[in-house]
């Protein structure tokens, strides 16, 4: 891509998946992943990088899909809320945020089920303090957070552990 | 949001990169994108050419310098400068900076040198880099490289010593005064979130403070140095009784700009209990560890 144009091939993972499409140089990520791809998981909220529905997992990084343009995409692995639970099963993560009611409406969930989800790959026990660091990113107008943070508590650490067993 | 038509380039190199800037009227480097593509978003630029370096592997290494320094490559993130081995060991305070910038998604993102020339007075790294003495080094295409203090790299809001066609490349930071350190503080709307007021500080000596530099960010345009309260502290005791004292009346001389989140006078206020945090953390006693 040394070379200056307007539209780009690229290539990239999404959820395991190999992906190719041509891309205009002005689309944000999320509109491809929403609107090219059909994958309605990963929700706009803001569209200024301050509420983090559009959050999604590329390269392993945190990043909120509608500050990047889909050209930057390309040769990356890309994971979406689509890809937590591909056959159907919940991950314990969703089943926590199920059990402890950690959703009201639903819109931040996407983006906080990555947060969350990048969290516990870093940080498999992480304290309350540092859940609450780490979801600092997601606006939730509903729920208080408090049942977010005891949901990806619940998720965590020896819980997860004794659920797994 | 729709962006305006762009033309979009990912070079491999610096020396594409600065080709690419330099042929171009209307190319704009793209870093982490965290505040240009909100620009892009908002038109309030018009950008032709998106020169995308976030990917450029000679921008992206932090190097332990034999010093003691760093050199720091533009296009770190503030998450790699949290997590990194070689920067928590000597600049552990630009570690923790870094890792308290707004939220992980920024600081996935967000790189030492987009922070820098986006130049936003309330931007976390730019007086931090002013009190560590930092060197900013700048590349053009015919140039070579161009070396600029930190100190009269920032302008103001977009506008830095970086020229048209210009890369900022790599930033170095000395190695901390010893006996000595750095502190820094801020007064913020939330936690990680943007400053009102903020103090950045370097000291070197140790039971007498032998140098000081006091920097202040969010009182003008960029980062500025408070001459007066350096001299006040060149040779005190280094207690937090002297410190308070240097810092006294420093809001007095100062014009800030008033917004909806802190007046004028509100901001004068505040001058002297971020500086005096900054400086006491420097010092080793108390003060405010991340602000
Ligand atoms: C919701 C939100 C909250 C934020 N809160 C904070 C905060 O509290 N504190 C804070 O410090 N920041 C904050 N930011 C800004 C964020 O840190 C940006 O990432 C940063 O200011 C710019 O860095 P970037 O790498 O994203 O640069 P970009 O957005 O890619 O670029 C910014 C500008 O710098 C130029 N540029 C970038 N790199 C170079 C280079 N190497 N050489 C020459 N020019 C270059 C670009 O052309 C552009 O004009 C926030 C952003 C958002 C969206
Ligand atoms: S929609 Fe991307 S951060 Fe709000
Ligand atoms: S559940 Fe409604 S915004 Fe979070």
């Amino acid at each position: 891509m040394v070379d200056a144009a307007t539209t780009h091939a690229i290539e990239y993972t999404i959820n395991g998946e190999r992906q190719q499409a041509t891309v205009p140089a002005r689309r944000l990520l999320v509109h491809h992943i929403r609107d090219t791809l059909g994958m309605k998981g990963t929700h706009i909220g803001c569209d200024t990088g301050s509420c983090g529905a559009c959050s999604v997992i590329v390269d392993g990084r945190l990043v909120k899909s509608c500050m990047m343009l889909a050209a930057q995409a390309d040769g990356t692995a890309i994971e979406t809320v689509e890809g937590l639970a591909p056959d159907g099963a919940l991950t314990p993560l969703q089943q926590a945020f199920n059990e402890q009611h950690g959703l009201q409406c639903g819109y931040c969930t996407p983006g906080l089920l990555m947060a969350a989800s990048f969290l516990l790959r870093r940080n498999p026990n992480p304290s309350e303090a540092e859940i609450r660091r780490a979801i600092r990113g997601n606006i939730c107008r509903c729920t208080g957070y408090v049942n977010i943070v005891r949901s990806i508590e619940a998720a965590a650490g020896p819980a997860a552990s004794e659920r797994a067993a | 949001m729709l962006l305006e038509s762009v033309e979009y380039a990912r070079p491999d190199t610096v020396e594409q990169a600065l080709t690419l800037l330099s042929q171009r009227e209307g190319a704009a480097p793209l870093a982490g994108g965290q505040s240009l593509v909100n620009v892009l978003k908002h038109r309030v630029a018009s950008v032709e050419l998106l020169v995308d370096i976030s990917r450029i592997d000679e921008l992206r290494r932090i190097e332990a310098r034999s010093d003691g320094g760093l050199e720091i490559g533009a296009c770190v993130t503030y998450d790699e400068l949290d997590g990194s081995d070689a920067v928590r060991a000597s600049h552990p305070l630009l570690a923790d900076v870094a890792g308290h910038i707004e939220d992980q998604q920024i600081r996935d993102r967000g790189t030492i040198g987009g922070n820098c020339c986006l130049s936003d007075p309330t931007n976390n790294l730019p007086p931090l880099l002013v009190a560590l003495d930092a060197t900013m080094n700048i590349r053009s295409r015919s140039g070579g490289v161009r070396q600029v203090a930190a100190e009269d790299f920032f302008h103001g809001y977009f506008s830095t010593a970086v020229g048209e066609g210009e890369l900022l490349c790599s930033i170095t930071v000395p190695p901390l005064p010893s006996p000595g350190g750095a502190g820094y503080s801020t007064v913020s709307l939330g936690a990680d979130s943007k400053a009102l007021a903020r103090a950045a500080a370097l000291v070197r000596g140790n039971g007498v403070i032998e140098d000081a530099r006091v920097v202040l960010a969010c009182f003008s345009a960029a980062p500025m140095r408070h001459h007066g309260m350096e001299a006040a502290l060149r040779g005190a005791p280094a207690t937090a009784e002297a410190v308070a004292a240097a810092a006294a009346g420093i809001g007095d001389g100062l014009d800030p700009p008033g917004d909806v989140h802190a007046s004028t006078d509100y901001r004068r206020a505040l001058a002297p209990v971020v500086a005096r945090r900054a400086v006491c953390q420097a010092i080793g006693n108390g003060g405010d560890e991340r602000g």
